[in-house]
This record gives structure tokens, sequence and C-alpha cells, in this order.
């Protein structure tokens, strides 16, 4: 009878598939989540590719604030930054997306560069400032320079295509949103145990003792930026081709406090957290929305009660969440975990 | 029928079972039961452990209660009402965020024509089924709740919340769904045959409007300087290049432009500029309540002789409560007859169906007209689609553009549809005493 893991060396204990168990069930995951599309209809499917935007955007967050600990209110302008680069490679320079998802990428990492400038002098809620700075200067950007954004008309952009094939469904654009969002969130995971994710934990929990330790403060502060940002452009990206669209009306101030609220209701520090949190915002409101309206048809003439009690609702979730579980959902994942770890013979 | 739905029930069932097993085994794996060896080890005495903490238990319930919530979410969304011969009309309506104040009423105002329709012997005898979603006014929400109207219950009409919704489900609607498709938006950007044919906008778009206007301004004082007044927002630009030609063409002078935040209050400089271009009417556009009143009562403290008008959302009774007498001598274009211009037929019609379906109601605003006429083009269309034979996307989009001097019961002039909308409208003064609109000029088209 298995009773626990034990392990002999680090190595081992920094193995992300720990046993042939866990990679059983990745591997039966892994197969569940391509057979998605052929279980769930085009509504489910297109919330299942919002959730992988989602969960690329933030798990590049949890990286700069749960990882590095430096705080960013700007996010949504670095999703933007992606999302303006790939539209206008696309229909000014006719780019294919194929090029344009990188490109975008990496202008968001130089603009989260830029913007983590500050970060080396300030902290904390200073740093808050200068980056809620960024988040208004690259809004006022996207509505004023319309010459290259067309201002709040915005851009229409083509779908992406491989050869003729055009990736212009649910179903089939969810297949490149799974792939990069597993590409994304397996190198998130690998960085976190290189040399480059101890320095940004170092750098979170003690930045004075992290420099003394001789953890170039400039270069890992930056390093986080530009990963993080990047992560943003490459959700931005995924945005503006899934939704055929840009207009600055998609990058609001709120989008960014959503991302932060992601990861906090994920889990900080934690990428399967910003997972789980990228879900869990996603889903919940899109859940309520529906049982107010499955409520308000049972109960007729109750609609206009009931619709707008799913913000109340959504609002006091959140707050439960953080009072009875401040550690996020990674943290309830891993308590389910250790119960059916010896269960169920557990004593 | 998708097969999601049987699979979602059987799911959620399993996590519910499952999930009773993990928040009430009463165990919550090693940690727990850990601290408890080892309290009895520490404490030979005790009979009992001293039970989990308090707090775990109310966490378990919570998530109890998640659960249940859960899959019971999943469980009505998997219930399908079927019935013989219903025409479903879908909506997705801002019932929530920023513009709920006009959405709630746009939504009672369709659902009321339909129902009304329906009332009447339906079409042709089959009933319609209005079937609505809430689009939060955000367009992501507003995107999926449409796609969630579309896979559950395919409509053959659907109802949009902003411009932005119709903005990115443009292209979807002429190439896959196929739906005829009408929003709350006035934008000309959506009012365009060639390119949108499903999509129609139930009145003059926001050009149109600044047109109804400048023709009445040309036809008062000709050569008269104009200025627009507008926020910057998409809903203010919409029309200005627009109205910038008809000036031209009108052989209006267009002296001043001046762009305000929405909701602002300080707009002394903009009120200087106009003073000082010596605008003689003044066009507001993308605001509701502010800054319109501040604009009017600081100009009025410079003894400015302007004239202010507005359009579709700058002509309602709030505004007019909101400003008391500064709002003497203010003009605004609508499309659609008033509630208490009650010697028209169709405002009658419906302020006897808001007696008796909603009796406590006693005034409703010009969203709710908007919503109302959406609904009777609907049902027109409808019965011409179905007398053809032809209740498909297509046959409504035929429908819709053989609609020529159809009457409307007053609600609108004899209304024609051109190039997907109906490019009419009417200028009204303010009453500052009745707190009402009156109408001063005929019915102007600008087509």
């Amino acid at each position: 009878m298995r009773c626990g893991d034990f392990k002999e060396t680090y190595v081992k204990d920094e193995e992300i598939f720990q046993s042939v168990f866990v990679k059983f069930w990745l591997v039966l995951f892994f197969i569940f989540l391509f057979g998605i599309p052929w279980l769930v209809n085009e509504y489910i499917l297109y919330i299942a590719n919002l959730i992988g935007f989602a969960i690329i955007g933030a798990v590049g967050l949890n990286l700069l604030t749960g990882f590095t600990g430096q705080i960013s209110l700007g996010h949504a302008a670095f999703v933007g930054v992606g999302g303006y680069t790939t539209a206008i490679l696309m229909t000014k320079l006719n780019f294919s997306f194929w090029m344009a998802l990188p490109c975008a990428g990496f202008v968001a990492a130089v603009a989260g560069l830029i913007i983590g400038i500050p970060s080396l002098r300030v902290k904390g809620l200073y740093l808050c400032m200068a980056t809620l700075a960024a988040q208004f200067i690259f809004e006022f950007i996207f509505i004023h320079w319309e010459s290259l954004t067309h201002g709040i008309r915005g851009i229409n952009v083509p779908a992406p295509s491989i050869g003729d094939f055009a990736l212009d469904t649910e179903k089939r654009f969810y297949y490149l949103t799974l792939v990069i969002a597993i590409l994304a969130v397996t190198y998130a995971r690998n960085l976190t145990r290189s040399r480059v994710g101890r320095a940004f934990v170092a750098i979170r929990d003690r930045d004075l003792a992290a420099e003394i330790m001789g953890i170039s403060l400039f270069r890992y502060k930056l390093t986080a930026f530009a990963i993080s940002s990047f992560y943003a452009g490459v959700a931005g990206a995924l945005w503006v081709s899934f939704m055929r669209i840009v207009t600055p009306d998609h990058f609001p101030f709120h989008l960014s406090i959503q991302y932060l609220a992601m990861i906090i209701v994920g889990g900080l520090g934690s990428v399967l957290g910003s997972i789980f949190g990228a879900i869990f915002m996603i889903l919940t409101p899109e859940m309520l929305n529906v049982l107010s309206g499955a409520l308000s048809e049972m109960i007729p003439g109750m609609g206009q009660l009931f619709i707008p009690m799913k913000e109340v609702v959504f609002g006091a979730l959140i707050v439960l969440f953080l009072i009875f579980e401040p550690l996020g959902l990674a943290e309830i994942w891993r308590r389910i975990k250790t119960f059916f770890l010896l269960w169920p013979f557990s004593y | 029928m998708a097969p999601y739905k049987d699979v979602f029930p059987a799911v959620a069932l399993f996590i519910l079972k499952s999930g009773k097993l993990i928040m009430l085994g009463g165990d919550d794996g090693g940690y727990h039961s850990g601290l408890r060896a080892e309290l009895r080890f520490a404490n030979p005495m005790a009979k009992t452990v001293a039970p989990i903490d308090k707090e775990g238990d109310i966490m378990r319930k919570f998530f109890i209660l998640i659960i249940i919530m859960t899959s019971g979410m999943f469980s009505v969304a998997g219930i399908e009402c079927f019935a013989a011969d219903e025409i479903k009309v879908g909506a997705v309506q801002p019932i929530t965020g920023r513009f709920a104040f006009a959405g709630v009423q746009i939504n009672q105002g369709l659902e009321d024509a339909l129902m009304m329709a329906n009332e009447e012997g339906g079409i042709n005898g089959k009933q319609i089924k209005y079937i609505m979603e809430d689009g939060t006014y955000n367009v992501d929400k507003a995107v999926a709740a449409f796609k969630r109207i579309m896979a559950k219950d395919k409509p053959i009409i659907m109802y949009g919340e902003s411009t932005g919704l119709g903005k990115a489900i443009a292209p979807e609607v002429r190439d896959r769904y196929k739906v005829l498709y009408s929003s709350t938006s006035f934008s000309s950007e959506l009012a365009d045959a060639a390119a949108n044919p499903y999509v129609f906008v139930p009145g003059p778009t926001y050009s149109d409007m600044f047109g109804i206007l400048l023709k009445y301004i040309a036809k008062e004082k000709p050569g008269a300087n104009v200025a627009f007044f507008y926020s910057d927002t998409e809903f203010g630009r919409d029309p200005v290049p627009y109205g910038r030609k008809m000036c031209k063409k009108l052989g209006l002078n267009l002296v001043a432009e001046e762009v305000a935040k929405v909701g602002g209050v300080d707009v002394a400089s903009q009120v200087l500029d106009l003073k000082r271009k010596k605008a003689e009417y003044v066009i507001f556009q993308g605001f509701v309540l502010s800054p319109v009143s501040a604009v009017i009562k600081q100009a009025r403290d410079y003894g400015l002789k302007v004239k202010f008008m507005g359009t579709h959302w700058g002509t309602h009774k709030m505004l007019l409560d909101k400003m008391g007498p500064l709002a003497e001598g203010y003009l605004g274009v609508m499309p659609y007859a008033f509630y208490y211009q009650d010697d028209i037929p169709m405002i009658k019609k419906i302020q006897a169906w808001n007696q008796k379906h909603h009796p406590d109601v006693k005034y409703r605003p010009t969203s709710y007209m908007q919503g109302f006429m959406t609904g009777l083009v609907f049902v027109e269309c409808l019965k011409r689609a179905d007398k053809a034979g032809d209740l498909t996307g297509e046959g409504l989009v035929k429908a819709l553009q053989s609609i020529k001097n159809f009457d409307v019961g007053g609600l609108m002039a004899p209304i024609s549809v051109v190039n997907n909308k109906i490019p009419m409208g009417r200028v009204y003064k303010a009453n500052v005493g009745k707190k009402q609109f009156e109408p001063i000029s005929d019915w102007i088209r600008t087509d």
C-alpha cells in the first residue's frame, strides 16, 4: 500500500510530475482538454477560449506580482499593446498571425521594460501608482493616435489561418489557445524552479537581502516586467484575433483589476493558482448569469431583481474566498489532493 | 441538441457526490488527522478529541453550497422547453452596468411590443417567444450572452445591447448566424446595408439626427454659426464627420468643435470658446446628463445667446427634470413620440397596455419607445416573411427592405426602411412649465 512519496534528493523534490499517478491523471486531463470541442457547443467553447486568454495573462501577472512581488495595475495596458501590435501588423504590414503573435509579445515586453523602470526606485503602493500611470498613458495612446490605431472606431482584424484553413470558429481557435496556454504555463512553471525563478522569489521576500546575496535587482526586476508583459502581449494578440476587432474599450482599467483579482483569488506565487483564478473569474459571472436568467424565467416578473443580484453575489463570493482561504484556490486544491493521497484509508 | 446537456448534469452529480465526500468526510487529509493523533498522544487523558476548528466547517458548508449551485446551474441550462410553432426572438440587454438606466426600459419596450403582437394573434397564428440575457454592457460578456442564446435557442432575430457588441458580432452575423439583428445603437457605422445586410437601426442614426437638426437650423436661420459639443467617446464622435459635411452642404458656418468628458463639470474653457467664436447654435452629442446642464448654466451666466440642441440621448424627460428653468429654449431631435402625447393612437395603446400589465408605471421614457418601435418592426418583418413562407434570416432581411410607408400608429410617421434604417425625426422644444418636450417641426427626413 502506497502511503506517501519519499524523496531522497532535492532534484526529486523539485520535479513537476512527482509520480506515475500524476502523469497518468495529467495525460487523461490533456485528452479531456483536447476532446472538449467534441462534447460542448460554441458558447462553452467561446468561454473556454476566454479562459485560455485569461490564464495566459494571469500567469504572466503572477510571475511579476506573485513571484517577484512587484504589484502592477497596468496589466491590461500590456494586453492592449499586444492586441494593437497584432492588429496593426496584420492589417497595415500584412504580417501573418504567426509572425504577429511573437512580435506582439516582444513589443509588449519592451513596453513592460520601460514601465518597469520605476520599480527600481519605488515599491508597494508607490509602484502601484507608477504602473497605474501606464494604464492611462496607453489608453490615451490607443484612443488618440488615430492614424495608427483608428481611434475609438478600432481596427478589424482577419482571423489567423494555416494556408487556406482559417481559424475562424471557436472550435478551431480553441486548439490554438490551448496549445499556447499549455506552452505558457509550462514555461512559467519551469521558470519558477530555475535560477531566475529563485531570484524572483528572493527579491519578493526581501530585496535588500537578495541584492546582498548577489542577485542583480536591476536585471531581475526588469526581467520580471518583460516576461510578464510578454505574456500579456500574447494574451492580447490571441484575444484580438479571436474577437477580430480591437477598440480601446477592450482594455479598460478594470481589466487590470480583474487580472489582479484572478491571481489573488487563485493564489499569489502559484502558477496553478493563476489558472484556477482565471477560471474562477471568467466562469463564475457566466454561471451566475445563467442562473439569474433561469431564475427569472422560472419566477416571472422577478427578473429585474435577480439579474442585478449576480454582481452582488459575485462580489460576496470573492470576499468569502479571501476570508476563508487567504492562500487562494491553489491552497484548497492542495488540501483536496492531500485528502485523496491516502483516501479511503486515511486514519 | 448539443450533447453537453446530457453530460453536464451527470458530471455535476459526480462533482456533487465527490464534493460531499471531500467536504463532509470529517477529515481533510493528513494534516488534521495527524494533528488529532498528536493531541491524543500529548494528552492521554482526553477521551474525545477537540473538534476541528469551526472555520473549516463553515468553509465546507460554503463549498457544498457552491457545488450545489454549480450543478444546479448546469442542469437548469440543460433544460429546454419546446413548443410547436414558436418564433424565437433573442436579446442581449444591458440590464446591469453603465447603460442599465436605459437598458431596462428598452428591454421592457421590446418585450411589450412582442407580447402585444402575441395577444393580437401572433404571427399568423404563431406565438413569439422572447429570450433575454443580460450583457452587462461589457463586450466580452455580451458576446458570450449572444453566443449562449444562439447555441441554446437558435432564434431568427437577435437584439444587441451596445455599439461595441454590434461591431464585434457583425461579421459573424453576416457570415455565420444570418439572423436579423438590431440594437440599442444608432451608430452610423452599423447602418450599412451593403456591408451588414442583417443589421438594422430602428430609427435615424446619430448622423441622420445631426442632419435633421442642421436642416432645421438652415431653415430657421440660413448661414448661422453652429458649434458641435461632443464627448470623447465613440458615441460622441460618431456623427461629427457627417455633421461637418452637412454644414458645408447646407451653407452653415461651423465655428467650433468642443470636446468634453462625460460627466465632467469644468467646462468654462469650452463655454468661453463658444462665446469667443460667436456660436448661435450648439449641438450636443455623446452625453446623457452631465455636463449638458453645466454648459447651459455657464453659457447663461456669461450672457450667451445660444440655442442648445441635443440628439436622441439628449432629448429626454430626465434632462428637463434636472435642469428646471435652465432648459428654456432647449431643442432636441427625437424619432419617436413621447409617452404623454396621448392624442396619438399608438401611444394610447401603449398606455392602455401599461395600465393593464404594469399598473404602477406612470411614465415610460424615450428608451422604452425605442425598444417598442424595434419590436413593431420585428413583428412586421416576421409577418411579411411568414407570408412569403421564408421565415429565415434572409427572408426577414427581404421583408425588412420591402417596408415602405408602413403605418406605426403615429409612434413615427409612416416608415420606409432606407439602407436598413429609418432616417426620420422631429424637432421638439422643451416646455419648462410642463417639463415636457413639444414638437415644433413636422417630420424631417434626410434620405
